[in-house]
């Protein structure tokens, strides 16, 4: 058979395209169709349009289908220029006839990894929409490609805060969901220290990057104390807990580098500062065993007086002294700055091997 | 003597799926994974070397803040009794820096960093000399770049032991020798046993024949008392080992039969061969059709089609796979492999490359792999749960678990050479 039969639906839209919609199988669409990947010939001469496939997310999206409760309703878009009829049935109902004798005629203009995964899903009677676009020549298909995959992803941090609210992701963003969510407590409980200092989508004028606290949480999940309280049953309140508590002690023995500063006027509430300051929230609560605020302000006491959030200088080292603006969002800077902190905090730590003092500033206080 | 491995993170994932061909439902990499130590029932090696340039470039941010914090023996996960013994041992990581003019890391920020990290032993800061010259005799010849970088090193060491003195032996210091020559390798062997080390590592070894490594390790032991210990720094020739162990050597580190399985050209595969040491095999090139570069960029220049390698891909792993079970021929399955070796050896269909010498050096080196079967006469773990997957070269999990085979081969190697009365 070199005829395949569907019965669509038709849009009007154009007067010179025509758009109609049907269901078919993945292997029914690369009968008639063909992903066109772009190349060039020897003599310089551009063809297709397609690029290559992305193993991984294949493999994700397959992941996806495999479940019984998999959907995939946006449609696979294929163009045709020619080999294609459409018969009216009535005002929208018709019928497409794809004519497959001199090879498939269309060629997949969105949704190639989509495809490609339905493909390699076996045992599965699944059938997507394919949006079947005719059209004058190949230029104009190729027009049509560009426009359809011109899109602008998602903002990140819009995707951030909805994920929490997301189940059955993929597992790569498991710890940033929950990294997410904890954000968002930080941001909206009234018992967070960080309430509201937060800038997210939905709270543009927060200061603190919520990009930055997350990769502190995400740290600490991945390799830190965090790891260990997220297996308990109140795991969730523990790690809630514990970054409340640190950046509550921060921000008060470093008020005069918090309070009222922007990333631009303090390297505290910076990006680099957040993050820097989260590797001592992990020495602290692992090595010292801090858990409360003023265990935490104990702990960091050592540091005042050695830094240059807002003004002056940090000195590294003999031949390493920067200016307090010097220090940007960088990896390599939020290291440098991390183990600048982190050698004061534990050579103070190690000279206060005997008892535990009395912490310095009173818990009623706050 | 003592087989040190030198470590950059080299896990596998236990639960990796072979026929999928992907990692284990809801991995965590590093936790979930396992080092080569954890994966044998024996440690393929007598300790580890972890280089601070490695720790640096290759662990993420937050692993290398934990391994800081936590210590190397943890975070290596050498914390379990029957290993807590295990030497760990730390270096610069000086072919990281070797183009920079003096070494980024001070004698006492490494002091602190060994400590900190809970080392069992501990290099001195050094600096990579290069250009090598046997014929040279005494301190003679150099380059004014080779006799700085001489001096640094020197300074660096005496510095380093200073540094380490407050730190009451909770590492053992370890001097590098740096030298252009055998004489000026002695020569700075003689000045850092002088200053009070009493282990030695000599630095500047990997790029060396063993000719060369042999006259300096000569001129060195003369130079040196003869209880001084000696360690070799990244010894690239570790299977001619043999030819080394009269000179005591106390300890050496390497990687390389970890890093041969996917890296060298035809040595992928480690089996014992009697009194002869090693023979080696070379392994089944069937590379990811859609994650390998070289086939990407293939796919991107339109010279092949995706939905073709991952055909030929398929029937390659199809075949193997069936001959292992004695369900296809040999010339079958050689031709099956070679199909796709084509577009990854030389970027053409194999019809057109079929006489090429490339193709036929491959047809031949694999007819040896195939026909001898060497994964069958192997009892390790590895071979005996994955047959002939190990010897197929493709993606991390393989390669690395072909590799940490190859360890526990050549650890068996290291073992059983005939003690040369070393100083321990």
């Amino acid at each position: 058979m070199s005829q395949m039969s569907y019965l669509a639906i038709q849009a009007p839209q154009s007067t010179d395209h025509i758009v109609v919609s049907f269901a078919a199988t993945a292997e029914e669409i690369l009968r008639f169709s063909t992903i066109d990947r772009v190349a060039r010939s020897a003599e310089g001469t551009l063809s297709g349009f397609q690029r290559p496939q992305i193993a991984s997310h294949i493999r994700e999206i397959k992941d996806y289908l495999e479940k019984p409760d998999a959907v995939l309703p946006n449609p696979i878009v294929v163009a045709f220029t020619r080999g294609v009829q459409v018969e009216s049935v009535d005002d929208q109902v018709c019928r497409v006839t794809i004519d497959t004798a001199d090879g498939p005629p269309g060629f997949v203009v969105d949704g190639q990894q989509r495809l490609s995964a339905l493909a390699q899903v076996k045992d599965k009677d699944f059938r997507v929409f394919v949006s079947a676009l005719v059209c004058r020549d190949e230029a104009e298909l190729r027009r049509q490609f560009v426009l359809i995959n011109n899109t602008r992803p998602l903002p990140k941090s819009l995707i951030y805060e909805l994920l929490p609210t997301v189940g059955g992701l993929p597992d790569r963003l498991d710890n940033r969901s929950l990294a997410a969510e904890l954000t968002a407590q930080l941001n909206y409980r009234e018992d967070s220290s960080l309430r509201g200092q937060i800038k997210q989508h939905t709270n543009p004028q927060g200061e603190i990057s919520d990009t930055a606290i997350q990769r502190v949480i995400m740290n600490s999940l991945n390799d830190g104390v965090m790891r260990e309280f997220i297996r308990e049953p109140d795991g969730e309140r523990r790690c809630f807990d514990l970054v409340n508590n640190f950046y509550r002690a921060v921000q008060i023995v470093f008020s005069g580098d918090w309070r009222d500063h922007k990333p631009r006027t303090s390297r505290l509430v910076h990006g680099a500062g957040i993050s820097a300051m989260g590797y001592v929230m992990e020495h602290l609560a692992i090595l010292d065993g801090a858990r409360k605020w003023d265990e935490f302000a104990a702990g960091m006491g050592c540091l005042q007086g050695r830094t240059a959030w807002s003004s002056g200088e940090w000195r590294f080292a003999d031949d390493d002294v920067r200016h307090w603006k010097a220090i940007q969002n960088l990896n390599k800077d939020i290291v440098t700055l991390a183990h600048y902190l982190q050698a004061i905090v534990r050579a103070d730590m190690r000279s206060r091997k005997t008892p535990r003092p009395a912490p310095l500033l009173d818990a009623a206080a706050v | 003597m003592k087989f040190i491995f030198a470590d950059s993170l080299d896990l596998v994932d236990p639960r990796y799926d072979f026929k999928a061909d992907r990692n284990g439902i809801g991995r965590k990499p590093y936790w979930d994974d396992v080092y080569p130590h954890e994966l044998l029932a024996t440690a393929p090696y007598d300790g580890m070397l972890v280089s601070r340039g490695i720790v640096e470039s290759k662990y993420t941010e937050s692993q290398a803040m934990r391994f800081r914090r936590s210590g190397a023996r943890v975070f290596l996960r050498l914390d379990e009794p029957e290993r807590a013994r295990f030497d760990i041992f730390g270096d610069c990581g000086a072919f990281t820096y070797a183009n920079e003019d003096v070494p980024p890391y001070t004698p006492d920020d490494m002091a602190e960093f060994y400590d900190d990290c809970g080392f069992t032993h501990g290099c001195s800061v050094d600096h990579i000399i290069f250009d090598y010259d046997l014929t040279l005799k005494g301190m003679e010849g150099g380059s004014a770049k080779a006799h700085e970088r001489f001096e640094v090193t020197l300074t660096n060491a005496q510095k380093f032991l200073e540094a380490t003195r407050h730190m009451s032996n909770r590492f053992t210091p370890m001097g590098v020798v740096q030298g252009w020559s055998p004489g000026s390798m002695a020569e700075a062997a003689r000045r850092l046993a002088t200053m009070g080390y009493n282990y030695l590592a000599i630095g500047g070894m990997a790029p060396l024949k063993a000719d060369q490594i042999r006259s300096c390790l000569q001129a060195i032991r003369e130079a040196i008392p003869l209880d001084t210990r000696i360690h070799i720094l990244g010894f690239a020739k570790a299977n001619d080992i043999k030819l080394f162990a009269p000179f005591k050597i106390t300890s050496f580190d390497t990687s390389s039969p970890l890093i041969r399985a996917f890296k060298d050209a035809k040595q992928n595969y480690y089996l014992p061969n009697g009194d002869k040491g090693l023979s080696y095999y070379t392994a089944l090139r069937i590379p990811q059709a859609l994650e390998n570069t070289k086939l990407l960029k293939h796919i991107k220049s339109g010279t092949f089609r995706s939905e073709d390698l991952s055909r030929l891909e398929a029937a390659a792993l199809d075949s193997v796979r069936a001959y292992d079970k004695g369900q296809v021929t040999l010339d079958e399955t050689l031709e099956a492999v070679l199909a796709y070796n084509a577009p990854f050896a030389v970027g053409q269909h194999f019809e057109e490359v079929r006489d090429s010498t490339t193709m036929r050096t491959l047809a031949k080196q694999y007819r040896v792999t195939l026909e001898e079967q060497p994964w069958r006469r192997c009892d390790c773990s590895i071979c005996r749960s994955l047959s002939i997957e190990v010897m197929i070269f493709r993606a991390a999990n393989r390669n690395r678990r072909r590799g940490i085979h190859n360890l526990g081969v050549y650890k068996s190697l290291i073992d059983n050479l005939p003690p040369s009365g070393e100083a321990s």
